[in-house]
C-alpha cells in the first residue's frame, strides 16, 4: 500500500515536471500570439498588459511595409532550395548508400567535415562570387548558397534510408532485365519515400527558417521574411505589435506542417542525428 | 530492357540487336550509374563548399578587403595581429563560454526531459509533440521573442521576477548577463532537440538489463547512472558533438537578441567574423578569423572524442 502510495506520488511528480516545462516552452508563443493581435500601445506597455483589445492593425503594418512580398520571396526561396538539393542530393545518397565506386571514402569524410565546418566560412568567398557573378541578390546565388547546409545534410540522410532498402530487391530486378536506372525509380525511391519526405520536411524548414544566408547574399526584392522581419526592430526597439505579427506568420506554417506530419519529422530528427 | 550492361542479361534479350547508339548510351550510364548519379552532388557540393573553405584559408593570408582593390599576400601578418587585437582574448572567451555552457546545461536538462518523456499515461503522446514546436521554430523567431521577454521595460521577464519581489536586472545591458540571456533564449530550442534525441536513445536500453540491475538491489538511480546511461553513451556522444558544433555557428540569437553587446560583451566569433568581413570589409583578417575559429570547433571536437565515452 505504502509502496503504491509513493509510486503514485512518482508519477505525479513527473506529470507536474513535464507541465511545467510546457508552460516554460509555452510561453514565448504566447507572447507571438497574444502580442500579434495588440494595439501598439498595449503591445509596448509597461509593464506588460495581459488582456487587451484585439486588432489586426500589425498585420496592416507589416503588409503595408512589403512584408508580403517578403514571405512571398520566402516561399520561392524555400522551394527552389528544397527542390534543387532533393534532386542532387537523392540520387547521390543513393550512390553513398550503394557504394563501391571511386571516390566513396572521400565523399563520406567530407561529408562529415562540411558538418563542422560554421557557415560563415563558407559564405565569405561565395558573397565575392557573387559579387563578380553579379548574383548578390539573386534566388540563384541564394539556392546556391543554402546548398552549403542542406545538400551534406540530405546525402548523408537519404544514404541511411537507402541503406535499409534490401539490397535483394534490387538485385532480383536486374536479373529480371532491368536497367539502373529504373530500379532506381520504382523499386529504391518508393521503399525509402517515407525517409526522403522527412528529409523534404526537414530541409524545407531549415531553408524557410534560414537567416544568416539571405543576411548577407540576399537583396531588396529577394529579402525572405525571416530577415526582413528584422526592419520592424525600431531605433528605439519598441515596435513589438508588428514583430509579433511577423513571427507568427513564420511559425504558423511550419506548425501546421509539424502537426500533419509529426511522425515522419521525429523519425526524421532522430534517425538524421543518430544515424549520422 | 535493352539497355543492361551485363552480358548474360543482353544475351537472353533480342532487341540488343538492333542497338541504337542512344542504347549505347545508355547501357554506359547504367554499368557507371552510380557514379553518375553520385558525380552531380559531389561537384555541387564540392564547389559550394570545398571550394569556398579552400579559399577562406587563402584569404588569410592577404590582405584582401573590399575597399582597396589591391591586395597580396601578407603571409601570418593577420593572425600575428589577432593574437596581439584586445578583443581576441574576450571574443574566445565569450565563443566558449557560449558553446561550453549551451552543451552542458542543455544536454543535462535534456537528459531529465528525455527521462520525463518515458512517463506513460493518457496524453503523453500529444505533449511530446508540443515539445518539438521549439525545434522547428526559425532562429530569428527565438531572438526577437527573447528580446521582447527581456525587455527592460515590456518584458515579461521582469515583471514575472517583479511579482515575485525579486531584482529586475537591466537584462541585455549588462556584460555579465548578456550571454546568460543568449543561453537561455537558445536553451529553449536545445533543450527539446536533446530530449527527442536521448529519448530515441533511452527507447533502445532493453528493459530486462535495468529489470536484473533492480533485481540485484539497485535504487532507481544506481540503475540510471551504471545501467541505463552507460547504455546510451552513443547517442548522447552524438548529441553533444552536435550541440558543441551548432553552438560554434548561433548567430542570429546574438546579434539580434544582445547585438554582441554591451560594447563585445557577448560577441563570439561567428558574430566578429560577419562584422569584420562583411560590415567593415576587412575580408583578409576575417578569413584569418575564420581559420582560428574552425581549428577551435576541431580542437572542441578533438577533446570531447578523447574524454567523452562512446562505447556501452
Amino acid at each position: 500500500m505504502r509502496m503504491r502510495r509513493r509510486r503514485h506520488g512518482i508519477l505525479a511528480a513527473r506529470i507536474l515536471l513535464l507541465l511545467i516545462g510546457l508552460v516554460l516552452i509555452g510561453i514565448p508563443f504566447l507572447w507571438i500570439l497574444l502580442t500579434a493581435f495588440k494595439y501598439p500601445v498595449d503591445a509596448d506597455a509597461s509593464p506588460p498588459v495581459f488582456i487587451s483589445p484585439l486588432t489586426l492593425s500589425n498585420f496592416r503594418a507589416l503588409f503595408q511595409d512589403n512584408y508580403a512580398q517578403s514571405l512571398l520571396n520566402s516561399v520561392i526561396i524555400t522551394a527552389l532550395a528544397t527542390g534543387f538539393t532533393l534532386i542532387v542530393g537523392i540520387p547521390a545518397g543513393y550512390a553513398f548508400a550503394r557504394g563501391k565506386f571511386r571516390g566513396r571514402g572521400f565523399f563520406g569524410s567530407f561529408l562529415l567535415f562540411s558538418r563542422m565546418v560554421p557557415p560563415v566560412i563558407y559564405i565569405i568567398p561565395l558573397f565575392l562570387f557573387f559579387h563578380f557573378l553579379n548574383l548578390i541578390g539573386s534566388f540563384t546565388g541564394l539556392t546556391l548558397a543554402y546548398l552549403t547546409g542542406l545538400l551534406p545534410f540530405t546525402v548523408w540522410m537519404s544514404a541511411s534510408y537507402f541503406q535499409g532498402v534490401p539490397v535483394e530487391l534490387e538485385e532480383a530486378a536486374r536479373v529480371d532485365g532491368a536497367s539502373r536506372l529504373r530500379v532506381f525509380f520504382r523499386i529504391a525511391l518508393p521503399l525509402a519515400l517515407p525517409g526522403v519526405v522527412s528529409v523534404g520536411l526537414l530541409i524545407g524548414m531549415a531553408a524557410w527558417g534560414e537567416y544568416f544566408i539571405p543576411l548577407i547574399l540576399g537583396g531588396f526584392g529577394t529579402e525572405p521574411a525571416t530577415v526582413g522581419i528584422v526592419d520592424f526592430i525600431g531605433v528605439d526597439g519598441s515596435s513589438w505589435g508588428p514583430m509579433a505579427a511577423g513571427a507568427l506568420c513564420l511559425i504558423v506554417p511550419v506548425f501546421v506542417a509539424t502537426l500533419i506530419a509529426q511522425r515522419s519529422l521525429l523519425e526524421g530528427l532522430t534517425s538524421g542525428a543518430l544515424k549520422g | 530492357m535493352a539497355t543492361d550492361a551485363e552480358p548474360d542479361v543482353r544475351a537472353r534479350n533480342p532487341d540488343v540487336r538492333a542497338r541504337t547508339a542512344g542504347a549505347h548510351v545508355r547501357a554506359h550510364i547504367d554499368r557507371h550509374f552510380l557514379a553518375f548519379v553520385s558525380w552531380p552532388g559531389l561537384i555541387v557540393m564540392l564547389a559550394v563548399t570545398a571550394v569556398p573553405f579552400v579559399i577562406t584559408i587563402g584569404m588569410g593570408f592577404t590582405n584582401y578587403n573590399l575597399v582597396q582593390p589591391a591586395w597580396r599576400f601578407i603571409g601570418f601578418a593577420n593572425f600575428v595581429a589577432l593574437w596581439h587585437d584586445p578583443q581576441t582574448p574576450r571574443i574566445v572567451f565569450n565563443t566558449l563560454y557560449i558553446v561550453i555552457g549551451l552543451t552542458v546545461l542543455s544536454t543535462a536538462l535534456g537528459l531529465l526531459l528525455a527521462v520525463l518523456m518515458r512517463t506513460a499515461f493518457p496524453g503523453i503522446g500529444i505533449i511530446r509533440s508540443l515539445y518539438t514546436l521549439p525545434i522547428m521554430t526559425a532562429g530569428i523567431v527565438v531572438a526577437i521573442t527573447w528580446r521582447a521577454m527581456f525587455n527592460n521595460q515590456a518584458g515579461w521577464v521582469n515583471y514575472f521576477l517583479g511579482l515575485l519581489h525579486l531584482p529586475q536586472p537591466l537584462w541585455l545591458g549588462d556584460p555579465h548577463l548578456a550571454i546568460p540571456v543568449v543561453i537561455i533564449a537558445s536553451l529553449w530550442t536545445a533543450v527539446p532537440f536533446q530530449a527527442i534525441l536521448l529519448f530515441a536513445g533511452l527507447l533502445t536500453v532493453p528493459r530486462e538489463l535495468q529489470q536484473a540491475a533492480e533485481v540485484d538491489g539497485a535504487g532507481p538511480v544506481r540503475v540510471f547512472w551504471h545501467v541505463t546511461l552507460v547504455h546510451i553513451r552513443p547517442v548522447l556522444f552524438i548529441v553533444v558533438v552536435l550541440r558543441l558544433i551548432d553552438g560554434f555557428r548561433l548567430f542570429e540569437q546574438i546579434q539580434v537578441l544582445t547585438t554582441g553587446g554591451p560594447g563585445i560583451a557577448s560577441t563570439p566569433f561567428s558574430l566578429q567574423i560577419y562584422n569584420t568581413g562583411l560590415l567593415y570589409q576587412q575580408l583578409g583578417y576575417a578569413a584569418a578569423m575564420g581559420i582560428v575559429l574552425v581549428l577551435l570547433v576541431a580542437l572542441t571536437v578533438g577533446i570531447t572524442f578523447l574524454v567523452l565515452p562512446r562505447r556501452i
